[in-house]
């Protein structure tokens, strides 16, 4: 296990410093840079002076060892567009987006995984309402997603329409903030959560069906287990395998993509830094939010591999080796 | 079960602690007290917002519009020009003198004035930040603006009350150049323009407290990309008709809001009640529905002193060996554009019909400069097409598209920036106008970013966009104007310019440093003419303006000029 987990753990330093280190040349080598943020009337003397310190007068690749000899000593370099280092502004953006991803999973999982049992173990009109449901919250991009759901907040007003706390909770205390926050949570969070319930849903469904038709379900069924004691006893973990490959890829895609959503609802996370950096080019913000998203990949990797572990006994036997 | 409990009391002391590091890191300022005094509770507050976040609360370094609108609601100056009037108008300084010849101006500063924190406001405070903006050090961009004749503009101060400001040469705008003065507080930056590190002070993350302002407001706490808070400035010296103090509100909420789209929802939806920017022409027919429906009030501002521009690269090294560089060049090929364009239809399609044709630069928005006497292109294709035949462009093959003797055809690729619905259908016109003359255009949107690369590069063919101002007066577009100007766009760094670039370098030169401003008029007309006939620049049409704003807001003359309704922050108030 130990052996395992420090695989795990050296697979994400790699990934971490590969994803911020291509993401930083990457940004260098497209076209632009972030002297485009001072606009078409900037004077030489100010565009030359950004360039001077974001060290975008030396070559792509002794920029990239700078910043990596300087990020080894935990420094990440500073923000073009906020004027500050930007290892606070990625911690204070990556707590907001594992909140709202948090939720967002739980929502999914909650959602999505009973109702894939449902529609893979039986055929009837719920199954297909179900199914048809499914399709089309997949089928809704996430801009549309999230531009709807801000549409129906400002219309009835049940929710807010976007940001994480409103203007009344400014000077509020610690459990008016947090219940702020909570009602600013679930316009985002179902914005992401409605495509994964319904991706849960249908891979949980096709897994299920799958299951019960396997030997051991049906000797069960001869054995005259009750059919929902089959469901959840016999069929739901073995069918949970495929579940948990993904399981761990949606949390790192939650926690590392949720670019749009957070654009649109004006949620103060990861993506939205990310895509604010990526659009200013802000060289350095793009490759800490790169390397934040590398983190979090790695993280829902290990969840996934953990996952598998406890579901799956050929894997626990496996690693024994 | 004890491992149960345990288990349940460890996962609860992990929430305890990540949720209160989490607040920590959302809040920064949480629990940190400014040094201000106690605000005065009588006004409310308003919500406003915008699409970015400030880069430096520095006033000499931030050039984004945010650092502008913090600079207006939170700095003073000396005088101040009147958004709605463009008129210069005391602020700090009560009345001034000026010398016979021009060149000196004595400012009496009003009595009794202290800088938020209390600390009494001097005359040594507008000497000092001259001193800073001039200090090589700091880097400030408003040096630019303050030199006149190649001189910076000095200031002494001969008693705590009264500052005389030097001017090097005669000035066209004079005293309204000492807008952009915007003071700062000496007792809070010496020490930094002396150790050389002003250019690094009042950074984002600098504490409220280390911080003074003369503006309405102070700056209460930012949270990096979700709002700023300004509350109001208990030393604030300004007070209404009927002796009320101002400002009338308590507090100005900052939201930034990325979407556009999302930020008029949220106007709709009562969440924010003031905007920076006026409506954009899709989002009229929702506000105003807001408006029937007593959420908004829809105004019309007027007409934009700015406007979209189409324009080709006139800079021969871009084109190098590129045969259509010929014609380019032609001002009867540029004339030719402007006839075949009907500029009625172009407003139409374009602005929804809320826009009205122009013939150049400047619009009738910019009622202190415009000249309605301009000479215009009407609409006329065969005359487009008979001054391109002129110039030996002609549809030879019968493909639609006229091309020169060595058959170069007159097709260009146009770019402008993505995601900006009107230039997108405004180039889509133009494309469809310019059609039946023979010339194609082929439109690329890239995003902004690249788009300003490529401008600052003269790395293009041609380009439509639209380009800011922050001032009506022509003085402060020298950058465009003049051939040495960073903004001179349609011929970046240009070394051997025209006769006719040569008299807008000499008639502009002249404008600054005449002080009549008749005069001023007459040479700028010169000007209008000269760049109308040659038309490096092409503008069609001036669209009009229209603001959104809650409707319990009092007191919002909303300003062609941005920030559009916090230019008199101090005089809003809510119901």
């Amino acid at each position: 296990m130990i052996r395992f987990l420090l695989r795990r753990l050296a697979f994400a330093l790699l990934l971490v410093i590969a994803v911020s280190s291509a993401a930083l040349l990457l940004t260098r080598l497209a076209p632009g840079d972030l002297t485009s943020e001072l606009g078409p009337r900037a004077r030489p003397e100010d565009v030359a002076r950004a360039r001077e310190r974001f060290d975008l007068n030396r070559n792509p690749l002794a920029q990239l060892g700078g910043w990596a000899a300087r990020a080894a000593r935990l420094d990440f370099g500073d923000s073009f567009l906020y004027d500050r280092p930007v290892s606070p502004l990625i911690r204070r953006a990556a707590g907001n987006t594992a909140v709202l991803a948090a939720t967002a999973l739980a929502i999914a999982t909650f959602l999505g995984i009973p109702l894939g049992v449902v529609t893979g173990s039986r055929s009837s009109a719920l199954a297909a309402c179900i199914r048809g449901a499914s399709l089309v919250c997949l089928s809704i991009p996430p801009l549309l997603a999230s531009l709807l759901l801000v549409f129906l907040a400002s219309r009835t007003g049940w929710l807010p329409s976007g940001g994480m706390t409103s203007v009344a909770a400014i000077d509020a205390g610690w459990p008016a903030w947090l219940l702020d926050v909570a009602r600013h949570l679930p316009l985002p969070a179902l914005a992401l959560a409605l495509p994964l319930a319904a991706t849960f849903e249908r891979l949980q469904a096709q897994a299920m069906t799958e299951t019960i038709h396997q030997p051991f379900v049906v000797a069960a069924l001869a054995r005259g287990v009750t059919w929902r004691r089959l469901l959840i006893d016999h069929a739901w973990r073995p069918s949970l395998r495929s579940m948990c490959a993904i399981y761990g890829l949606a949390i790192g895609a939650l926690l590392s993509g949720s670019f749009v959503v957070e654009y649109v609802t004006a949620w103060p996370g990861l993506g939205r830094l990310m895509y604010e950096a990526l659009r200013a080019r802000d060289i350095y913000l793009v490759a800490g939010c790169a390397a934040m998203g590398g983190i979090f990949l790695a993280f829902g990797s290990l969840v996934s591999d953990l996952l598998l572990f406890a579901a799956d006994p050929r894997v626990r036997e496996g690693s024994g080796k | 079960m004890k491992v149960r409990i345990l288990g349940i009391a460890i996962t609860a002391a992990i929430l305890v602690v990540g949720l209160t590091f989490w607040r920590s890191t959302t809040n920064p300022d949480a629990g940190k007290s400014a040094n201000f005094a106690a605000a005065q509770h009588r006004g409310g507050q308003i919500v406003t917002s915008g699409r970015a976040a400030p880069r430096t609360f520095n006033r000499l370094l931030g050039q984004d519009q945010l650092s502008f609108v913090l600079g207006v609601v939170t700095q003073g100056h000396l005088v101040r020009v009147n958004y709605e009037t463009f008129e210069v108008e005391p602020w700090l300084a009560e009345k001034w003198d000026t010398s016979p010849d021009g060149l000196t101006y004595t400012f009496h500063l009003r009595q009794g004035l202290t800088w938020s924190d209390g600390v009494p406001f001097t005359a040594d405070d507008v000497v000092f930040t001259l001193q800073a903006i001039f200090d090589p050090k700091t880097g400030s961009y408003i040096s630019d603006v303050l030199t006149v004749g190649g001189k910076p503009i000095t200031a002494d101060a001969p008693d705590p009350s009264t500052v005389v400001v030097h001017f090097p040469a005669p000035s066209g705008p004079g005293v309204r150049l000492l807008e952009t003065l915007w003071v700062l507080p000496k007792h809070k930056l010496e020490a930094a323009l002396k150790a050389g590190t002003l250019a690094q002070a009042w950074s984002t993350d600098t504490p409220p407290s280390e911080m003074a302002f003369m503006g309405p407001f102070v700056i209460k706490e930012y949270v990096p990309n979700q709002r700023i808070i300004l509350d109001r400035n208990p030393h604030y010296w300004r007070k209404a008709a009927d002796g009320t103090p101002l400002p009338y509100v308590d507090r100005i909420v900052y939201e930034i809001i990325p979407d556009q789209d999302a930020e008029l929802l949220r106007l709709q939806a009562g969440e924010i009640d003031l905007t920076q920017s006026e409506l954009r022409p899709d989002d009229y027919v929702p506000a105003k529905r807001a408006e029937d429906q007593g959420k908004l009030k829809v105004t019309e501002i007027g007409l934009s002193p700015m406007a979209d521009a189409f324009w080709f690269n006139l800079k021969p090294e871009a084109w190098k060996s590129d045969a259509r560089f010929a014609f380019v060049q032609k001002k009867e090929f540029r004339q030719a554009i402007s006839y075949a364009v009907d500029r009625e239809k172009f407003a139409e399609n374009v602005y929804l019909g809320a826009a009205v044709p122009i013939w150049g630069p400047v619009t009738p928005g910019n009622t202190q400069w415009f000249w309605p006497d301009l000479p215009r292109y009407t609409h006329d294709v065969n005359k487009a097409k008979d001054i391109l035949k002129s110039i030996g462009l002609e549809d030879r093959n019968g493909n639609g598209i006229v091309e020169d003797a060595q058959g170069h055809e007159a097709r260009f690729t146009v770019v402008t920036q993505r995601g900006v619905g009107w230039y997108e259908r405004g180039l889509a016109e133009l494309r469809s106008q310019l059609a039946p003359i023979g010339i194609a255009l082929e439109p690329a949107t890239i995003e902004n970013a690249t788009l300003n690369q490529r401008l600052v590069k003269s790395d293009y063919e041609a380009m439509y966009m639209r380009f800011g101002t922050t001032d009506l007066d022509p003085a402060s577009e020298l950058d465009m104007w003049l051939t040495t100007g960073d903004a001179h766009f349609w011929h970046m760094g240009d070394t051997r310019p025209e006769a006719w670039e040569t008299q807008i370098d000499a008639l502009m030169k002249q404008n600054i440093a005449t002080a009549d401003q008749g005069r001023r008029k007459e040479q700028f007309k010169q000007v209008q003419r000269i760049f109308s006939d040659n038309l490096p620049v092409l503008y069609f049409v001036a669209p009009r303006m229209y603001y959104a704003y809650n409707v319990r807001v009092e007191g919002v003359k909303p300003s062609v000029l941005r920030p559009v309704a916090l230019w008199n922050a101090d005089m809003l108030s809510v119901r």
